[in-house]
């Protein structure tokens, strides 16, 4: 390679990555966390989802009977979107299709939307009877507990930082220009392309010494050697792991770059047909005839019917059109497991006059082209397809990338802190480092810190996790920056990760007995997971505070001329 | 050691363009490309597939902007090359 390619992929890899480091190091880390979802609401909630799950009925009937107590169900369009861990759903209610039911809902909404003071409306977020013009509701239902829950109170960890990883907190802030996506979310978004960008150039640049490189480490020399080997090595390992996810990244988060385009040209603005090719959505309007339902209809039965004929696979949607209507119909999505068949989508049509299934594809049955590309974006970026070992996996090479990146940061640093540097550009740089470091340790301890936290409250909410783990963040960003002194964040920032991960599992014991020897008898291994998760956390932490207080003695860490200064 | 500065763009403007042409002409390329792809095999196949290769494809056309020796070249190569695909694609469309 000639020197000035390597020059310029050194320098657009450098570039690329310290603008996006802080941001891409957030959704690393949460994003590795992220792959125990159900776990860490299971943990928050104290309730096992893997003890409880044998006993769990999906009762739609009674889900159906209870909205029906507030609600004239006759004619209404409604759809489930059944959670993967079986024990919950997203429940959609919508308007009627009956318009005099549609016509006397309409009523009641304004004069309740009348009775309630005008500063309350807009509060009312996701929960039922949001403030439309009709009483659409669209809530979480839990069935283990049978109860409705809305969104901000059910709201826990395993959602806070799943939605921390595509920086949705950040959604908050307006734009002052609309841009077609939310503000965090398109944020997420160039991010995972700068990163990919990033990828592409670090690849390149390592292209000539690749093997070479890749069985160097040097742990005894200096400082900058560890770091440079550390993140080549490290990085060559990843890179297909990360180039997976900043790719589906990218796909997940902002793909209307790609689809809004097509929309506009290929399919001539037809955004239905488009949803429809690429997510099998349904369309399809049934007429609804006035005429009532002459048999009785129960949900349970044909959903049990489906699932005993769909082997291995799960039912993920459920529409219903014209609710007790005699032109009522059923349409029943289900997912194959992994390892039955790795892509294809079941989808069923049934009418329940006749008891006629108008249209039936199983999920296991080949599937077409773009089902494949997306069974394969989704499957690899969600870890799903391989059981709980396989999400160790990804947890342990998504921590791997954090470490990368630090690393990344302190090169950039240590490689400009010489005597041909200006003055004032060493000081910048320093700050720079200093309040990124600051930011990217301090997240595994505040992390730990806000669960226990959660321990002591009572039924804790989306405002409660937000302001015990932003606030704590910014207390102890806000120390070590001001501390100046990057070795004292790396290793305060492992004695609290070591103290507080491990206070975690026996502060679980303490105050909710659940200790590891309770919920492994109890079967609640989701609940054993996060503190034993939490435990070897503690224990890596505290290994390598060990370690970095051993080699102080051999080579002393990188002064730097600014730290010491004013 | 941070990279060599004799290779890199010291101007600000031509560091600009350079940004622009990689990431809109590299764009127009892109895209032009996978419509005219629309017109051989069905849309929706040309569309999952964009969701790997475009991303990819684009931002290599982004790096080459940085690698070309002349960054009017790559501005003169893209607008081509996007004209290249979309000229035939809007001429086969039925009116």
């Amino acid at each position: 390679m000639d020197n000035r390619k390597y020059n310029i992929y050194f320098h657009t890899h450098t570039v690329s990555g310290i603008i996006i480091c802080v941001l891409l190091y957030v959704m690393f880390f949460a994003g590795s966390f992220a792959f125990f979802k159900d776990d860490l609401a299971a943990w928050q909630k104290n309730s096992s989802l893997v003890a409880n799950r044998p006993t769990t009925q999906r009762n739609f009937n009674e889900l159906l009977d209870s909205l029906g107590r507030h609600h004239t169900l006759r004619g209404r369009n409604m759809e489930f979107f059944l959670n993967k861990n079986g024990a919950s759903a997203y429940v959609s209610m919508l308007g009627s299709n009956d318009s005099l039911v549609a016509k006397e809902a309409k009523a009641l909404a304004l004069a309740k939307a009348k009775a309630q003071p005008a500063g309350e409306k807009g509060k009312r977020g996701r929960g039922r009877g949001r403030g439309g013009n009709d009483d659409a509701a669209y809530f979480s239902y839990d069935f283990t507990h049978k109860k409705e829950l809305d969104y901000e109170r059910g709201y826990d960890m395993g959602e806070f930082l799943y939605r921390l990883h595509f920086l949705a907190p950040l959604n908050a802030i307006r734009l002052p220009i609309p841009l077609g996506a939310p503000f965090g979310y398109l944020l997420a978004g160039v991010v995972s392309f700068i990163f990919l960008f990033a990828l592409l150039t670090g690849l390149l640049l390592h292209w000539d010494k690749m093997v070479s490189n890749f069985f160097t480490f040097r742990p005894w020399a200096k400082w900058k050697t560890v770091w440079t080997d550390l993140h080549t090595a490290l990085g060559v390992i990843q890179f297909p792991f990360q180039f997976l996810f900043a790719v589906t990244g990218i796909v997940l988060i902002v793909n209307s770059v790609l689809l809004a385009p097509f929309t506009k040209f290929a399919y001539k603005g037809d955004d239905a047909q488009l949803q429809s090719d690429l997510y099998h959505t349904d369309a399809t309007t049934y007429a609804y005839t006035y005429t009532p339902l002459p048999t009785a209809f129960d949900l349970n039965r044909l959903l049990a019917q489906v699932e005993g004929k769909w082997a291995h696979s799960q039912v993920t949607r459920v529409f219903i059109r014209n609710f007790q209507d005699a032109n009522m119909h059923v349409i029943v999505l289900a997912a194959p497991a992994a390892d039955a068949s790795f892509s294809g989508m079941g989808k069923l049509v049934y009418r329940v006059r006749d008891q006629q299934i108008l249209h039936e594809t199983a999920p296991t049955a080949p599937s077409s082209y773009v089902d494949k590309v997306r069974a394969v974006l989704y499957h690899l970026h969600f870890g799903d397809f391989g059981g709980r070992p396989l999400r160790v996996m990804y947890f342990v090479l998504g921590l791997m990338g954090c470490v990368v990146i630090i690393s990344g940061i302190l090169i950039w640093l240590v490689a400009r802190d010489k005597n041909s540097t200006p003055a004032r550009e060493r000081v910048f740089n320093f700050w720079t480092a200093n309040i990124f470091l600051g930011i990217c340790l301090s997240m595994l301890p505040v992390t730990a810190f806000t669960m226990i936290v959660l321990l002591f409250l009572k039924a804790p909410g989306q405002s409660d996790i937000y302001h015990w783990y932003f606030y704590s963040w910014l207390a102890l960003g806000g120390y070590f920056i001001a501390r100046r002194n990057i070795a004292l964040t790396n290793r305060q920032t492992l004695l609290l990760s070591a103290i507080l991960c491990f206070l975690l599992p026996v502060l679980d014991g303490v105050v909710r007995h659940n200790w590891f020897w309770n919920t492994f008898a109890a079967g609640q291994f989701d609940l054993l997971f996060i503190d034993l998760l939490f435990l070897s956390l503690s224990a890596l932490s505290a290994l390598a505070l060990v370690r970095v207080s051993q080699r102080k003695g051999i080579t002393d860490p990188p002064k730097l001329a600014v730290a010491s200064g004013r | 050691m941070p990279a060599n500065k004799k290779y890199l763009t010291t101007s600000p403007w031509l560091r600009f363009s350079k940004i622009m042409a990689g990431a809109v002409g590299g764009y127009a390329v892109m895209l032009s490309l996978h419509l005219l792809l629309t017109t051989v095999f069905p849309r929706e196949n040309v569309l999952a597939t964009a969701f790997f290769t475009g991303y990819i494809l684009w931002a290599f056309l982004l790096l080459w902007a940085f690698v070309a020796k002349n960054v009017w070249k790559v501005w003169l190569t893209y607008i081509s090359l996007a004209l290249l695909f979309a000229v035939p694609y809007f001429l086969m469309q039925p009116v």
